[in-house]
């Protein structure tokens, strides 16, 4: 799952992207909104996780121009500005949640899986395809009720795959999924995990589509 | 009795009052004299129409006490002296005049005497003028008995008026003591009388100052609030990172983290409360002689191991011995956020020059940089509370600039900013009225 995260702030968004890698998301990460506009335009991002007091463009008027161009994407709004005027202007002005700040790291990556849940038309936090389950708050999986220990990666890749059964998604779209700028994507690194999930829960769990991609098998 | 009711009442009654005992005397005046006309006329015509027989010598018992108040006293002398006729013999009165009018002085007070010489008799007439002096205090007392009967009356009248009269302060007093800090909107000022209306608009004056005093002061707390969030955001997230950390690299990081969080945290709380010392309004130190070189030296010895731990040529330029009169502590603490201003933003192995010269009868206090520079349009903006030009690398507090602007401000001091040429570099010209 890949996040656009926009904070002026540099300790704050150093914090942010450092505590959302290690729940497991890809983070990007802009300090103005400006930038925040061009990576949209050229990136696919699952979340927008937008700060409102930006320099350049205000998180507001991004928010804005981004539903106005039809973009649907969830969006996050980070903002110390705590009245209840500001929350509602800003989830009339097109945001589908609203954090102020100070926030938690877990509530913050809970509201971005309960966000992930809706977009795919879900209610269950929990991700099940046949006897597979994967809990994306705890990251705990288990396959026929037995725990399967997986890293984070292995875990956002599978993620990534379990949530569109049946649909197939190419390596650089995967690859997407797992990594934010400036992190090292090595050439073969998505065969790697799926060699390495595929030994953790079975070689029919992820199918390989000759020349397109991967996919999880709906169930039968 | 501070009542200006009373007050008025006061001088208002003792004002008619004296003006009253004046048209009294005046009346006691006017009718004496005609008075005096009236009966000298009286005492000549009744001395020519005295009948000759009363030249006989009467007894004196014919005429009684009483008679003397209706005042006349008639005497007659033949031209020996012998008295011929007194009418009261009892009334002591000169037993010679001159003739004509005299006034005549006796133990019973003072006669007007009339004297004349009618066949060969000398005929004398007088009267005591207690009678025309009773006559014209009675005349004048009757003129002012009504009119000082009206007194009381005219003391109500006056109490009544002068408090309808005050009846707008009464209500403005109403009005005021319902103000409380949080609803200080102005008072009314239609269909007030012309006396108090400088007043209210004064008063309306004030509660604008106030207001806007207020609204300053609350959008300072609100500001500063908002702004700790920031700093207080991040330790909470720096906090959580270091507390997931597996490693001991990890952890050590983490807690690098954490301190500088904790640093600009307690920066930004360092600069609020010094701009809040310095907001003006609030009890000023008096201002001393003080020579703006010391203070240069002092800011940048201060500020000399900072610059070296940056790789930054810190130093003095010029100085020239400028003698203003200020608060030393304030201009330190204004020179000393210029030149940590310019430590930020300058890149490593540049400098930062502080100088201060005399031009054109100011003092002008001057830090340079060879930093990025502030862009034209900014440079109002600057000056504004937790405004941030850039994306926030320098971690600075927002408030640096707005403190060296209260503190110029108090000292009557002009702040300019310029670019540098030749370029890149920002200079920041303090120019002081010199004393």
């Amino acid at each position: 799952m890949r996040l656009l995260l926009v904070e002026d702030d540099a300790m704050i968004g150093e914090s942010v992207r450092k505590g959302m890698q290690q729940d497991g998301f890809a983070v990007d990460w802009v300090q103005d909104g400006r930038a925040a506009e061009l990576a949209l335009e050229s990136n696919p991002y699952d979340t927008l996780l937008l700060d409102l007091g930006l320099p350049r463009k205000d998180g507001l008027a991004v928010l804005a121009s981004l539903r106005r161009s039809g973009n649907a994407i969830p969006v996050l709004i980070l903002t110390a500005r705590d009245a209840v005027a500001d929350r509602v202007k800003g989830l009339d002005a097109g945001a589908d949640d609203y954090l102020v700040k100070p926030f938690d790291l877990e509530e913050l990556a809970a509201r971005i899986r309960a966000l992930l849940r809706r977009k795919s038309g879900r209610a269950d936090p929990v991700v099940q395809v046949g006897g597979l389950i994967l809990n994306p708050a705890t990251r705990e999986v288990t396959l026929q009720g037995k725990p399967v220990s997986l890293s984070a990666r292995e875990f956002g890749l599978l993620h990534a795959l379990a949530e569109r059964p049946g649909v197939v998604l190419s390596r650089a779209q995967l690859e997407e999924k797992l990594y934010g700028w400036g992190q090292e994507v090595e050439s073969n690194t998505v065969e790697v995990y799926i060699h390495s999930l595929r030994r953790k829960l079975g070689a029919q769990a992820i199918r390989n589509v000759r020349g397109v991609g991967y996919m999880v098998p709906k169930s039968t | 009795m501070n009542s200006i009711r009373r007050r008025l009442l006061l001088w208002l009654l003792s004002g008619l009052a004296l003006a009253l005992a004046a048209a009294g005397a005046r009346i006691y005046t006017q009718t004496l004299d005609e008075a005096n006309a009236l009966f000298d006329y009286h005492l000549q015509q009744m001395a020519a129409s005295l009948p000759d027989d009363a030249f006989e010598p009467l007894p004196p018992s014919k005429s009684g006490g009483a008679d003397i108040d209706d005042g006349l006293v008639v005497q007659i002398w033949d031209r020996n002296g012998l008295q011929l006729y007194f009418s009261h013999p009892a009334s002591k009165l000169p037993q010679r005049a001159e003739l004509g009018y005299s006034t005549v002085e006796t133990a019973r007070g003072s006669w007007r005497v009339y004297s004349a010489l009618e066949q060969n008799n000398i005929v004398q007439v007088a009267q005591p003028m207690s009678v025309r002096r009773n006559l014209a205090a009675g005349m004048a007392l009757r003129a002012l008995v009504p009119l000082l009967a009206l007194l009381p009356l005219l003391g109500f009248l006056i109490w009544l008026t002068v408090g309808r009269g005050l009846r707008p302060l009464d209500q403005m007093a109403a009005a005021l003591a319902q103000r409380t800090p949080d609803s200080i909107d102005s008072l009314p000022e239609t269909g007030l009388p012309q006396e108090v209306r400088p007043l209210v608009h004064a008063l309306n004056g004030l509660l604008a100052r106030l207001a806007r005093a207020l609204e300053s002061q609350k959008a300072f707390v609100a500001d500063a609030a908002h702004e700790l969030r920031t700093p207080l955001t991040a330790l909470q997230l720096q906090i959580q990172l270091a507390e997931r950390a597996t490693s001991e690299a990890e952890r050590k990081t983490a807690f690098e983290q954490l301190r500088r969080g904790q640093l600009r945290a307690t920066h930004l709380v360092q600069q609020l409360l010094t701009l809040a010392r310095q907001e003006p309004g609030l009890a000023a130190r008096p201002h001393v002689a003080i020579d703006l070189a010391e203070i240069a030296r002092l800011v940048v010895s201060e500020l000399a191991p900072l610059a070296a731990e940056k790789n930054i040529d810190l130093g003095m330029d010029e100085e020239q011995a400028a003698t203003i009169s200020g608060d030393f502590e304030a201009l330190r603490v204004m020179l000393g956020n210029l030149v940590d201003n310019a430590l930020r933003y300058t890149p490593a192995g540049g400098s930062v020059d502080v100088a201060v010269r005399t031009r054109d009868g100011t003092a002008v206090l001057e830090v340079s940089d060879t930093g990025p520079g502030i862009p034209e349009e900014d440079r109002e903006r600057v000056f504004d509370r937790f405004y941030r030009r850039e994306i926030n690398q320098a971690s600075g507090s927002g408030l640096g600039l707005a403190i060296v602007k209260n503190i110029a401000d108090r000292h009557q001091a002009a702040v300019a900013l310029e670019n540098r040429a030749p370029g890149p570099g920002l200079r920041v010209c303090i120019s002081f009225p010199l004393h």
